[in-house]
C-alpha cells in the first residue's frame, strides 16, 4: 500500500479513535473545552457523507467497468444503490445534526436507511450467485441449512430483549427492523465469507476483506444502537458512530479497490 | 502436461489474482467437471475448456479485459512448461 492509499486510512482510524475516546473519556478537556458534542456530531455526520457518496460512486463506476453480460454487474449497481439510499437517509439527518447537533429519532431519513437493505441484500445475493454459476464451491446444503439455523437463533438472543421494551410503536418498529434486517444481511455475508477466505491476500481477497468487514461494522453499528436505543444508553452513542463511520469507510474503499483492479 | 503440472501452473499465475486456496479449488473442481482424472495428460482440448471456464469466474473478479490478461499469462505458462 503506498503513501498516497494510505492516508485516507490513517484518516478513518483517527476518526474512529476520536470517537472510541469520546465515548470512554466524555469528560476530558478534548471532548469539552476543544470539540463540543455538537461539533462532533457534525464530524461524524461529514465522514458518514463522504464515505456513503464516495462508496455509491465507486461502486456504479465498477458496474459501469463491467461487460454487460458480467454476472457481478447488477451486484455493484445494487450496492451503489443501498450505499445512496443510505446516504440520503444520512443526508436529511444533516440538518439536524449540523444545525442543531441533534440525532432525532425516527425521522424520515428512517425510510431511506430501511429501504438501503433490499438493495444491500440483493447485492450480496447476486454476487453468490455469479459465483455459484462460475462454479466455485459454495458449501453444502448441509452448511447452509446449519447456517440459517445459527442465524435463527442469534435473531432470537438480539431481538428479544429489543422487542421487550416499551416505548412509541414507530420507534419499536424502526429499532427491531435494523437489527432484523442485518440478520437477513447476515445469511448471504457469511456464505460469501467463505468465498472471500479462499481468496486470500490476493487482489480480489482485498476487495472483499474490504467489503465484508465493513457490512459486519455495519450489522455491529445497528445492534449497538437498537440496544442502546431501546435500553435508553444513548450516551454510548459514540461508539455507534465510530462503528458507522468505520463500517462505511470500508465499504467505499472496497468499491474502490475493485475499481482500481478493474481500471488497472 | 499432467494434471497435478496443470494445477500448479495455473494456481502459480491466478495465485495473486484470486488467492492460491481459490486457485486450487476452482481449478480442482473444472478439472473434475471435464473429467480429466489424476495423473493422466491433459489434451489440448481439455486446456482450452479449461481455460475458458477459469476466465468465466475471473471476469466475475476481475473483468474481463484483466481476465483474458491473466488466461494468456496461464497459457503462456503452460505452453514454457511443454504442455502443448
Amino acid at each position: 500500500m503506498s503513501g498516497a492509499t494510505k492516508l485516507p486510512w490513517v484518516v478513518v482510524l483517527l476518526a474512529v479513535l476520536l470517537y472510541v475516546g469520546w465515548a470512554i473519556w466524555p469528560a476530558s478537556a478534548l471532548y469539552n473545552d476543544v470539540l463540543s458534542a455538537h461539533r462532533l456530531l457534525a464530524i461524524a455526520a461529514v465522514f458518514k457523507l463522504a464515505a456513503l457518496l464516495l462508496g455509491s460512486i465507486w461502486a456504479f463506476a465498477c458496474r459501469d467497468r463491467l461487460e454487460t453480460d458480467n454476472p457481478a454487474r447488477p451486484a455493484w449497481f445494487l450496492l451503489s444503490l443501498g450505499l445512496l439510499s443510505t446516504f440520503a437517509g444520512q443526508l436529511s439527518l444533516a440538518p439536524f445534526q449540523l444545525v442543531l447537533g441533534e440525532t432525532p429519532f425516527p425521522t424520515p431519513g428512517d425510510i431511506f436507511y430501511v429501504l438501503a437493505y433490499p438493495f444491500l441484500i440483493a447485492a450480496l445475493l447476486v454476487f453468490l450467485n455469479a459465483y455459484r454459476e462460475a462454479g466455485l464451491p459454495m458449501g453444502s446444503a448441509a452448511g447452509r441449512a446449519l447456517l440459517l439455523a445459527g442465524v435463527g437463533v442469534i435473531a432470537i438472543v438480539i431481538l428479544r430483549p429489543v422487542a421487550a421494551t416499551a416505548g412509541p410503536l414507530l420507534d419499536r418498529i424502526l429499532t427491531i427492523a435494523y437489527p432484523a434486517l442485518d440478520l437477513v444481511l447476515l445469511v448471504p455475508l457469511v456464505l460469501l465469507l467463505r468465498v472471500a477466505l479462499r481468496l486470500g491476500r490476493s487482489e480480489a481477497g482485498e476487495v472483499w476483506l474490504l467489503l465484508l468487514s465493513g457490512f459486519v461494522f455495519l450489522c455491529a453499528g445497528d445492534i449497538c444502537f437498537a440496544y442502546f436505543q431501546s435500553l435508553g444508553e444513548e450516551h454510548l452513542d459514540p461508539f455507534v458512530h465510530a462503528t458507522f463511520i468505520l463500517a462505511y469507510a470500508l465499504i467505499a474503499g472496497g468499491a474502490h479497490r475493485q475499481l482500481r483492479i478493474l481500471k488497472s | 502436461m499432467t494434471k497435478p503440472e496443470t494445477i500448479d501452473s495455473v494456481v502459480k499465475v491466478l495465485g495473486p489474482y484470486i488467492g492460491e486456496t481459490m486457485a486450487r479449488s476452482a481449478t480442482e473442481a473444472h478439472c473434475h467437471k471435464l473429467g480429466i482424472a489424476d495423473g493422466s495428460a491433459v489434451s489440448a482440448e481439455q486446456l482450452e475448456t479449461l481455460l475458458g471456464k477459469l476466465g468465466g469466474g475471473l471476469n466475475i473478479f476481475l473483468g474481463r479485459d484483466k481476465s483474458k490478461t491473466a488466461i494468456g499469462e496461464v497459457r503462456d505458462a503452460l505452453t514454457r512448461g511443454g504442455g502443448r
